[in-house]
C-alpha cells in the first residue's frame, strides 16, 4: 500500500528529495480521462472525452467555462477542479471589477499555482488530485496553460492530460509545427484526432462522451480592432459535425458490421 | 503554530502528541525513562534502516526526529537533494553590475519556447533565480516581492539587497523550524543593484543630516552591485559568483577562474558572455536533454539597463550563446588533440 515512510503526508522529504503525497496526486491526474488543448495564433481549444459511472448515468462534465474569455479542461478529482474552478472564476470576477477588463490568463494560472503549492508544504493540508489545461485569450492573444497539482504551471503550444494521454502527446508533437497557423475548425479536429489516440480499443468519439471548447480572436474587418470570440462549450449535437469529419474511413466501414454483430438479442 | 498531527482513535484524551521526551507508554520498555538518550538513539537506528517499529504496528505515524543528536537536520538536508536535481542557476557579480543566468531543461516538445521564465523580478532593481522546486521558487519570489513592497511603504525606499537577502534568509530558515511545515526545495540566487545616486526619499521634505546617525558618512560609497546565495536551510553568504543546481560543481570551477573583485575585473558585458559559456558547460554533462537558456542582467544607473533588473537583450544573448557554442567546440578538439597524443604515447 504504501511504498515507505516518507509518504504520509506533504511536508516530508523523502532521501532523494520527493515529496511523494506529490507524486501520487500526479497519479490521479492519470486516472481521469482525457484531455487536449491546442493553442493557435488566433484561437485556443480544449477537447474532451467523457465518461459516465455506468450505461445509464449522464457523463461526466469536462469543460468548464471560467469567464468569458477562459475555459478549463480536468482531469483527475472532479471536487478538487470545482474547488479551483470557483476560484478562478472569483478572481477572474475580481479583476473585471477592479480593472475593468478581461484577467490575463498567465496571472490567473499563476494564482491556482501558488494556491496549490501551499498545499504541498503545510501539514494538514494535501495536494489537488487534479490537473487543468488552462485555454483562454488575452490581450497578447491565445494561451494554453498546463496546471498539474505541484503547483508547475506551464505555458504549452499543445497538450494533453488524463488516462493514455501520452498517444495524444505523441500525436501532438508530430504536427506541432502546424498548429500556429491553423484556423478555428482545423484546431479542432486536431484535437479531436489527438484524443482519438488516446481512446481505449474499441471506443469511439460520439456526440454524448466528446466536448469542445473555444476562445478566440480575431481582427475585425471594420477597424483591425480585435474582438474577442468568447469561451464556449459545446456538447451534444453541437459536436457532431466535428466527429463525423475526423471519421476514419476504414474504421467507419467496419463500424456499420461492428454495430450489427452488437446487437445481442435476448433470444 | 506548530499544529500536532491526527491521533489514532484508540489514543487517549485529551491527546498526547507522542514527542521524543515523552513517548507514549506503549512505546517504553519498563526500564527506559522518558529522558533516556538510548530511546533516542534507537529512532535513529530504526530511521537509517526503515524497519517496522512500533510505532508502525501501533498505526502511529512514524515521527522524524527534527534534529538529531549529532546536531544534523535530515529534512534540510534532503531539501537540499531536491536543489541538486535541478537546472543549473549561476550568478555573477562584477564592477558595473549583476548577471543571473539558468538552464531550463526542457522536458517537453510541447512547452511554448521561451514562455515560461524562471528568473524573476521582484523589485526595479533586484532579480531572483533558484534552482529545484520551481513551485516552491514561485512561492519564495512572491515573499520577496512582498518584503521588498513592505520595504518601500515603510522606509520610502528601495530595499537594500543586503536587507532583502536577510528577510528571505530568516522566512526559508523559519520553514525548518515546525513539524507543521517543511523547508524550501530550493537553492535561491538574488542580485541586485544598490542605487549608487543620492536619491531624494518618496516624499521628502528638506534635508537630512549630511553626516552622523541618519546621515551619510563623508568618503564612504554607497551601493553597487551584490550577490547572495539562499539555501534550505536559511543559509545564506555574499557572492562574486555563485552557482547551484545540478551543474554547480563544473560551474564553480569555472567561475573560480574569473577575476571577479580584482583590479581588472570583468565588466558586465564579459560577465553576460561568461555565464552563457558556463551554463553551457555545466549542461555538457548530461547533453542527451535539450535545455533553454534564460539571463537577465542588472547595471548602475548610467549602464546599459539604468539600474533596472531586465532580461539580457536577444542580440546579446544570442551572441554570448553563438561564442558559447564555439568555445565548447575548440575544447572538444583540444580533448581530442590530447586523447591523440596519449594514443601516440
Amino acid at each position: 500500500m504504501f511504498r515507505n515512510n516518507y509518504d504520509n503526508d506533504s511536508v516530508t522529504f523523502s532521501p532523494q528529495g520527493r515529496i511523494f503525497q506529490v507524486e501520487y496526486a500526479a497519479e490521479a491526474v492519470k486516472q481521469g480521462s482525457v484531455v487536449v488543448g491546442i493553442a493557435s495564433k488566433t484561437h485556443a481549444v480544449l477537447v474532451a472525452f467523457k465518461r459516465n459511472a455506468e450505461e445509464l448515468s449522464s457523463y461526466q462534465k469536462k469543460l468548464f467555462a471560467i469567464d468569458e474569455h477562459v475555459g478549463i479542461a480536468i482531469a483527475g478529482l472532479t471536487s478538487d477542479a470545482r474547488v479551483l474552478s470557483n476560484f478562478m472564476k472569483q478572481q477572474c470576477l475580481g479583476h473585471r471589477l477592479t480593472y475593468g477588463r478581461n484577467m490575463p490568463v498567465r496571472g490567473l494560472v499563476d494564482m491556482i499555482g501558488s494556491k496549490a503549492q501551499i498545499n504541498t508544504q503545510h501539514y494538514g493540508k494535501r495536494p489537488y488530485g487534479v490537473g487543468l489545461l488552462v485555454a483562454g485569450v488575452d490581450e497578447q492573444g491565445p494561451h494554453l496553460f498546463e496546471f498539474q497539482p505541484s503547483g508547475m504551471t506551464e505555458e504549452m503550444v499543445a497538450f494533453a492530460i488524463g488516462a493514455r494521454s501520452q498517444m495524444a502527446r505523441t500525436y501532438l508533437e508530430k504536427n506541432l509545427d502546424a498548429f500556429a497557423d491553423c484556423g478555428r475548425e482545423e484546431l479542432v479536429r486536431h484535437g479531436l484526432k489527438a484524443l482519438k489516440e488516446s481512446l481505449v480499443q474499441d471506443r469511439e468519439l460520439t456526440i454524448e462522451n466528446t466536448s469542445v471548447g473555444i476562445a478566440g480572436v480575431s481582427k475585425s474587418k471594420e477597424d483591425g480592432s480585435s474582438v474577442v470570440e468568447p469561451f464556449k462549450v459545446f456538447d451534444g449535437q453541437e459536436v457532431n459535425a466535428w466527429i463525423e469529419s475526423v471519421a476514419d474511413d476504414k474504421e467507419g466501414g467496419g463500424d456499420a458490421a461492428g454495430e450489427g454483430e452488437g446487437m445481442d438479442v435476448d433470444a | 503554530m506548530v499544529r500536532r498531527r491526527p491521533l489514532t482513535p484508540s489514543s487517549s484524551f485529551p491527546p498526547k502528541a507522542p514527542c521524543f521526551h515523552n513517548p507514549p507508554s506503549a512505546f517504553r520498555t519498563p526500564n527506559e525513562s522518558p529522558h533516556n538518550l538510548g530511546y533516542m538513539m534507537q529512532r535513529v537506528t530504526n530511521h537509517h534502516t526503515h524497519k517496522t517499529t512500533d510505532v508502525h504496528r501501533h498505526g502511529l505515524r512514524s515521527r522524524q526526529l527534527h534534529l538529531l543528536p549529532d546536531g544534523r537536520n535530515f529534512q534540510v538536508e534532503y531539501a537540499v537533494k531536491a536543489v541538486e536535481n535541478g537546472g543549473t542557476s549561476i550568478g555573477i557579480r562584477c564592477k558595473d553590475g549583476v548577471v543571473l543566468a539558468v538552464e531550463k531543461v526542457v522536458g517537453s516538445k510541447l512547452l511554448k519556447h521561451s514562455a515560461n521564465k524562471r528568473i524573476a523580478t521582484v523589485d526595479r532593481h533586484l532579480g531572483v533565480v533558484y534552482s529545484g522546486m520551481v513551485p516552491d521558487g514561485r512561492h519564495f519570489v512572491d515573499r520577496a516581492r512582498d518584503e521588498a513592497r513592505a520595504w518601500r511603504d515603510t522606509n520610502k525606499t528601495p530595499i537594500p539587497t543586503a536587507d532583502l537577502a536577510s528577510r528571505m534568509g530568516g522566512y526559508m530558515q523559519a520553514y525548518t523550524l515546525y513539524q507543521s511545515v517543511r523547508p524550501f526545495g530550493i537553492t535561491a540566487i538574488v542580485g541586485g543593484f544598490d542605487s549608487e545616486l543620492e536619491l531624494p526619499v518618496d516624499g521628502e521634505v528638506g534635508y537630512g543630516p549630511s553626516v552622523g546617525a541618519g546621515g551619510k558618512a563623508p568618503d564612504k560609497k554607497h551601493g553597487g552591485p551584490f550577490l547572495y546565495m539562499i539555501e534550505p536551510s536559511g543559509l545564506y553568504w555574499g557572492y562574486y559568483g555563485a552557482a547551484t543546481g545540478k551543474g554547480r560543481q563544473a560551474a564553480k570551477a569555472e567561475l573560480e577562474k574569473l577575476d571577479l573583485g580584482g583590479a581588472g575585473a570583468l565588466t558586465l558585458e564579459q560577465a553576460v558572455k561568461e555565464a552563457a559559456r558556463i551554463i553551457y558547460l555545466a549542461h555538457d554533462d548530461n547533453k542527451d536533454k535539450e535545455f533553454e537558456l534564460e539571463m537577465s542582467w542588472i547595471s548602475a544607473s548610467d549602464g546599459p539597463t539604468k539600474g533596472k533588473h531586465q532580461e539580457v537583450p536577444k542580440a546579446l544573448r544570442e551572441e554570448a550563446e553563438r561564442l558559447a557554442k564555439k568555445s565548447m567546440e575548440s575544447d572538444d578538439e583540444d580533448d581530442d588533440k590530447k586523447d591523440d597524443d596519449k594514443m601516440e604515447e
